[in-house]
């Protein structure tokens, strides 16, 4: 079996990705991305010619609030409201293992 | 090490699979065979909230809501869900199964960006890669079961219904890999099977799966995405493949504990050691390190060491969160010299209760 070797591309620090690109790669429509920046989940540059970027790094977070608007069906500040909760949950969470750790026998 | 499996579009000719199982996708959903489009799509979203891997703590959520949506997919559809329940309702999940060599025959297709299960979800929004969730009209069945592509895939009339006309370039593909965390700070490599439709000289088509060995630098994180530029669905005619997305899951560590670049562990020391300092040995990432624990540490207590974390512009950093531990007095001379701290020392741990 033939193997081809490739070199990928990590989406990060540094890369600035077209809203429109965004839009493909989190399954979001462009008013979404824009009602996403207004309410600070994101925050866009605008460069000339009147086109909008967005930080790689934001990437992550927008994935989430897209799938939860498709497949939950919830409206774009639902899905930002639970994107704020469940990272909140998440840090609770951490911060509760952390604390556990240290008061175990191990 | 097994690859990851990614898997990319099936079109043109009718696709042949060997023998696979049957889906009950009402039972799926858990609904009647007779429920109406409104009971499966409460049914569905009820679902949704329970295992959508975002937000669902069960085990086994992805794996649920991956045929929850292929069942969505097809029963949301009155033409899918039509030719589904032609199959009969005596066939049980899990039976070997075979598509009828007439699959497909005898329905008229709605086709176009206004069939049913495109549209359904506002209009405006762009097409998605995952599995079943394309929103203009022509689904995807990247990560859905062999019986799902046989029945409503690439090459049957089902998906070629819903595609745009005129459309050449190729869809973006998306697929998870999971790392470990000394990869992620190392770099790795993955081995990836992409399964692709290939056209045989009979005009069938065949799933062929090829094996590329992608290079992940240090440094990635969770939830990043990593593309591979040509690697996602194959173009129609001139236009350009669609990329390939791998999205990172970074893997529980069993010592450290993750925070964007940042890791945490949890480290022991003597009373001893805490109360007098002490040089020890820490492992990072990058390997073993020494360390000077300043004397008069107490448990809880969190130690940085600069540029120990994920590699990244910053780096982030590794702390060590103390953890005094008491060695146990189940000898005479571990319980002497606790009773000689009792009588030696004066110390009273419950001084704030008494102010």
């Amino acid at each position: 079996m033939v193997t081809h070797r490739l070199e990928a591309h990590v989406l990060g620090e540094g890369d600035w990705i077209a809203a429109t690109e965004i839009c493909q790669l989190c399954s979001l429509d462009l008013g979404a991305v824009m009602e996403l920046a207004e309410l600070g989940v994101v925050a866009p540059r605008e460069i000339p010619a009147g086109q909008w970027q967005i930080p790689a790094t934001a990437l992550p977070r927008l994935r989430v609030v897209g799938r939860l608007i498709q497949d939950l069906g919830v409206n774009v500040s639902g899905a930002a409201l639970a994107l704020e909760l469940l990272e909140a949950q998440r840090e609770l969470e951490r911060r509760i293992r952390s604390l556990e750790r240290l008061a175990s026998d191990h | 090490m097994v690859p990851e499996r990614a898997f990319t579009h099936c079109r043109g000719a009718q696709l042949r699979i060997a023998n696979m199982e049957f889906r009950d996708y009402y039972k799926v959903l858990g609904v009647e065979r007779a429920a109406s489009a409104d009971q499966i799509k409460t049914a569905y979203r009820r679902l949704a909230r329970k295992y959508h891997p975002d937000v669902s703590k069960e085990p086994n959520a992805e794996a649920r809501f991956k045929e929850m949506q292929e069942a969505y997919e097809v029963l949301k559809d009155p033409e899918k869900r039509a030719a589904y329940n032609q199959l009969g309702a005596n066939w049980k999940a899990g039976e070997q199964f075979r598509p009828p060599p007439d699959w497909g025959s005898g329905f008229e297709f709605s086709g176009g960006a206004g069939r049913p299960g495109g549209g359904s979800r506002g209009a405006g929004r762009a097409g998605r890669s995952r599995a079943g969730a394309a929103e203009d009209g022509a689904f995807q069945d990247q990560d859905f079961s062999d019986f799902f592509s046989s029945l409503f895939g690439g090459g049957t009339p089902f998906a070629s219904a819903g595609r745009g006309a005129g459309r050449s370039a190729g869809r973006d593909h998306h697929a998870r890999v999971g790392i470990e965390l000394e990869e992620a700070y190392r770099g790795t490599t993955r081995t990836l099977e992409l399964r692709r439709p290939e056209v045989k000289p009979d005009g069938s088509v065949e799933l062929r799966t090829h094996t590329v060995r992608v290079t992940i630098p240090a440094g990635v994180t969770e939830g990043q995405l990593i593309r591979l530029a040509g690697q996602g669905e194959p173009p129609s005619g001139a236009g350009q493949a669609g990329d390939l997305y791998l999205e990172v899951h970074l893997q529980p560590h069993r010592l450290f504990q993750l925070e964007g670049r940042d890791v945490t562990l949890t480290f022991p020391v003597a009373p001893w050691e805490a109360a007098l300092g002490a040089s020890v040995t820490v492992p990072t990432l990058g390997g073993a390190v020494e360390m000077h624990i300043p004397a008069g540490a107490q448990s809880g207590q969190k130690l940085r060491l600069r540029g120990r974390g994920l590699p990244g512009q910053p780096a982030g950093d590794q702390y060590l969160q103390l953890k005094v531990v008491l060695p146990p007095a189940n000898t005479p001379q571990a319980k002497a010299l606790y009773e000689e701290m009792r009588s030696q020392l004066n110390f009273d741990p419950r001084a704030n209760l008494s102010r």
